[in-house]
């Protein structure tokens, strides 16, 4: 698996967010902030979410952007904020969101990966009650 | 047991947006069909199942299910799989 995808500082552990676009924007901001895509990606994130949820199972939601906004991604890349609250995601209840931020299919793998992971019970937990980012990257990269 | 062999043909492959359609055509259906890329198998109307294929443009993938509904459950499966979703979702933005 590449592990250039996941800049350690865009794993974001002890995040709040009041609802689904707030916990949304925030991921998107992540992926701003280290200049894997422009701000209007963010708008596309939303957008996409409103078409089709992101939710995965297991606590966990992927929000990326639409196609039509892969103009916006800079380089492949994905954050990891972590709500321990919980955000309320159409019913059901989020405590960890994957952005991705992809032009091709470079992430691919990593996503068959991190579902790899939610498929085991222990190591979902594992990643969703993660307090340490090197967690997060051990279980990731 | 009935199979269907079809090539992912969404730009993206069979992740994001294209794998929950896929999942959500696979809980509408009367069979329960399994989906298999290379030696491994996972319920269709799982979403993390399908998300660990790791299922790309082009990727050949087979559809299979047992019983009553079987071969129309993998027909329309198979329809879905064989259309680029991600074209269809750029003409709507």
């Amino acid at each position: 698996m590449r592990d250039d995808l996941l800049d350690p500082r865009a794993v974001l552990l002890h995040e709040s967010a009041a609802d689904r676009d707030a916990a949304v924007r925030r991921c998107g901001r992540a992926l701003v902030e280290i200049g894997a895509v422009a701000e209007s990606y963010v708008e596309a994130m939303l957008e996409r979410e409103r078409t089709i949820s992101t939710y995965v199972g297991e606590g966990v939601a992927i929000p990326h952007g639409t196609a039509a906004a892969k103009e916006d991604v800079e380089r492949d890349a994905i954050c990891v904020v972590r709500f321990p609250g919980g955000v309320d995601w159409d019913g059901e209840q989020v405590t960890l969101c994957v952005g991705i931020a992809a032009k091709g299919n470079g992430h691919i793998p990593l996503l068959a990966e991190l579902a790899e992971i939610l498929l085991d019970p222990d190591r979902a937990r594992t990643l969703r009650e993660a307090t340490e980012v090197s967690q997060i990257l051990k279980e990731l990269t | 047991m009935a199979r269907r062999t079809v090539a992912v043909a969404s730009a993206s492959g069979l992740h994001a947006r294209p794998a929950k359609l896929f999942v959500q055509a696979a809980m509408g259906v009367p069979a329960a069909v399994t989906i298999r890329a290379g030696d491994k198998a996972v319920p269709a109307k799982s979403m993390l199942g399908v998300l660990s294929l790791g299922a790309v443009h082009g990727t050949e993938v087979t559809l299979e299910a047992d019983g009553p509904g079987a071969e129309e459950s993998l027909d329309t499966l198979a329809a879905l799989l064989a259309r680029d979703l991600d074209a269809e979702d750029s003409s709507h933005a």
